[in-house]
């Protein structure tokens, strides 16, 4: 048996660990055509997954409502490996390999463990672990808890779970998994498991967005808090999950894939459990047409991320996971079980066909593993190329657009329908350490914390007083005032190498700006320096109606820190600005302020996530800090300079780990 | 009144979706009327029905399909 690798009692890993990569990368170049060989770096990849669940979430409360809970019901189990064996019959029936992500339960069940062992000699498919799907009888008399979110365990039951859960893989496939998953992996559980189970190199390890706004939609019930990670696969630091690695120290030993590829304007706007990678979420969202049962959106949202390969060297990828739960015979909400069945065979039929058209490479998780650290250039070790996306709405009919951002220093993002002004920013230059699960101080909340969050701080626009959090500008001019917030454009993706170091730059379309007595005309473009942990943000004024005239321009960033839409406390933290004087404020919600000529730099210091932020230019300017209030628990940096006409001037938002 | 149970399907609050809440409906079998428990909808299965049409008006390109997804 193959698939995995027996390590014995998990000894002599790290020379079983190189072999197995040199392998599982052979495997897939075997299995390529020569045209495919040449152009197997460029390629858009795709990983199915699907998990034999014998309860099924949703069981209890939807499909069981009005009965007695009961988890070993045998009619229950049945119909769950009715559906695995269905989503596994389409994956193949369209050509497409398949990660068997076996569940505790399952692994109880002997027609289970059957299955995996027969389609991975029949298709290839990779038989891995998810620690999803816990709750089973065995489960419930050993553990005494109806938990099931391996994250929220305490350390000490996380450990006891894995060794079991493992334990139990190992003795009824003989070798342990290269590959598991939850849907949340926090950095303590994935830094046991790798040191447990050195062979482990892909893991399912957050959902985009699943934060506030899942827990919303569920009528606050749905306890999975876990904002701010990326979007697409990376590589977890051992400090912190969702935050990549920087380099081979912080390196976690796998390859993190989220959980399910998602809208990223619609999921950072609304639920996120309505706009992915998962037929049934798209219908969950009643995105499809009632009399024809078409879907239009969900290829839409397939090809928009095939089109991320142009800002990203040439890579793009997807993820499909759809529990059993979604598939169940007595349907789901408004859907009766044919369209749920409809929407996962088109779903496998237009993946299956990409692949027919060479257009889509399907690979297992351990696979895709290999093949994302040599794409990437960690191999080489090169950790910082960041993941790009300049998305567009393919849902609402608007023209909005963003940008997203993330590598081992920040996730940002960029929303030009605001003129460029960046709306959500985490930094992860401070690789917060921050525990989760019961015993910590977060027993739920997942989120890496925000600096700026458009959604739940407020943006641009404020109710009756105060600021929201934003990274923007402002144009002065004879008493009058104009928040770039206001100027929505477009913008187009380059990538420079500028004083020997890559650049991936936004350029925005030129904007107008109209005063009573002037017209100006400027183009904003924004700087990710690889590995940098800076943006730098270029304004270049094209054109005055008064080419003599003076304009303010006043480039600030309003932040605070939190996970939530609930505010926290802004004690401690401290405000800087250093020029021909130093000003310092410590924050105590007074409405202060102060100014500084000549400024070098302007900067906050939170000691609650460790992190320092600041704003520097090259120019001569002024700097400021401001304190804010009880009703308005923000902090503000700001540059402010005079700028004439063919003038360019540039600022940089820089992030650093708070000692 | 007669006590609440689930209809033919599961239908969600037509109302609390659109404020991006999904909430089970439970149905009267006597009256054929399907009522929310968090909000003050209630209505037929063809209420409903109507009523998840005028959800979808939010996607404006729900049955658009793209073959460019940048304005370069």
């Amino acid at each position: 048996m193959s698939g995995g690798v027996d390590m014995g009692e998990g000894k002599d890993y790290n020379h079983n660990r190189a072999t197995d990569c040199a392998t599982a990368v052979a495997r897939v170049r075997d299995q390529l055509t020569d045209r495919d060989k040449e152009q197997f770096m460029d390629k858009f990849i795709l990983n199915v997954i699907h998990r034999p669940e014998m309860v099924p979430e949703y069981s209890a409360t939807v499909t069981g409502q009005g009965k007695e809970e009961d988890i070993g019901d045998k009619v229950l189990i049945g119909e769950s490996l009715d559906i695995f064996k269905t989503q596994q019959r389409l994956a193949h029936e369209n050509g497409l390999k398949v990660t068997i992500q076996m569940t505790y339960a399952s692994l109880f069940n002997d027609e289970a463990v059957e299955i995996a062992k027969h389609d991975h000699d029949e298709f290839g498919d990779e038989i891995a672990l998810s620690l999803l799907g816990l709750p089973c009888e065995q489960f419930r008399e050993k553990y005494k808890t109806k938990d099931f979110c391996i994250w929220m365990f305490s350390m000490e039951d996380k450990k006891k779970i894995v060794r079991d859960v493992f334990g139990k893989f190992r003795e009824r496939f003989g070798f342990y998994p290269e590959s598991t998953g939850s849907y949340y992996m926090d950095a303590d559980l994935i830094n046991f498991i790798k040191a447990e189970y050195p062979m482990v190199k892909c893991a399912v390890a957050t959902c985009w967005e699943e934060g506030p706004k899942a827990y919303h939609t569920c009528n606050n019930s749905w306890y999975t808090l876990f904002d701010g990670g990326p979007w697409a696969p990376w590589i977890p630091s051992k400090q912190n999950t969702h935050a990549p690695a920087a380099n081979r120290e912080e390196d976690s030993g796998i390859v993190a894939i989220p959980h399910l590829s998602r809208d990223l304007i619609a999921c950072y706007d609304g639920n996120g459990s309505n706009f992915g990678t998962h037929p049934q979420n798209v219908l969950r969202g009643m995105i499809y047409d009632t009399k024809t049962w078409e879907f239009p959106y969900l290829y839409n949202l397939i090809d928009q991320y095939r089109d991320l390969e142009k800002y990203n060297n040439g890579y793009a990828y997807n993820m499909m996971f759809v529990g059993p739960g979604w598939m169940n015979k007595a349907g789901r909400w408004e859907q009766p079980y044919e369209l749920l069945y409809k929407s996962y065979s088109d779903g496998c039929k237009y993946y299956g066909d990409l692949k027919k058209q060479g257009k889509l490479i399907d690979m297992t998780m351990s696979e895709f593993a290999d093949h994302y650290r040599e794409k990437k250039g960690v191999n080489g070790g090169n950790y910082n190329e960041p993941e790009c996306a300049l998305w567009r709405d393919i849902l609402y009919g608007s023209d909005k657009q963003l940008f997203w951002y993330c590598d081992p220093y920040m996730r940002a993002c960029v929303n030009m329908d605001q003129g460029g002004a960046i709306v959500d920013l985490r930094p992860y230059a401070a690789k917060l350490e921050w525990p989760v699960g019961i015993g910590t101080k977060h027993v739920q909340d997942a989120s890496y914390p925000f600096l700026i969050q458009e959604k739940y701080r407020a943006g641009y626009f404020t109710h009756y007083a105060g600021a929201g959090t934003v990274r923007s500008a402002k144009l002065k001019y004879k008493g009058e005032e104009v928040d770039l917030c206001l100027t929505p454009t477009h913008a187009h993706f380059s990538e420079e190498e500028i004083n020997g170091k890559k650049n991936r730059i936004i350029t925005l379309d030129p904007v107008t700006i109209e005063f009573r007595d002037l017209t100006l005309k400027l183009q904003t473009k924004e700087y990710f320096e690889e590995g940098s942990s800076n943006i730098r943000i270029e304004r270049n004024i094209l054109e005055m109606s008064d080419p003599s005239a003076e304009v303010i321009i006043d480039e600030y960033m309003t932040a605070c820190y939190g996970t939530t839409e609930y505010p926290e406390d802004m004690t401690g933290i401290t405000l800087k600005a250093v020029g021909d004087s130093t000003e310092s404020i410590d924050y105590e919600y007074r409405c202060r302020d102060a100014k500084v000529e000549n400024v070098k730099e302007v900067s906050a210091t939170i000691p609650a996530i460790e992190t320092f932020v600041s704003m520097t230019t090259d120019a001569a300017a002024a700097g400021y800090i401001e304190e804010g209030y009880a009703f308005s628990p923000m902090f503000k940096l700001g540059i402010t300079k005079k700028i004439s006409d063919k003038e360019v001037f540039s600022t940089w938002l820089n992030l650093a780990k708070a000692n | 009144m007669a006590q609440l149970g689930k209809g033919k399907l599961n239908y969600r609050c037509p109302s609390c979706f659109m404020r991006d809440l999904d909430i089970d409906m439970f149905y009267n079998k006597d009256t054929g009327i399907y009522s929310c428990i968090r909000c003050q909808y209630r209505g037929t299965e063809k209420e409903v029905l109507e009523f998840n049409e005028l959800v979808r008006i939010r996607y404006g390109a729900m049955h658009k399909r793209f073959d460019k997804f940048d304005f370069d």
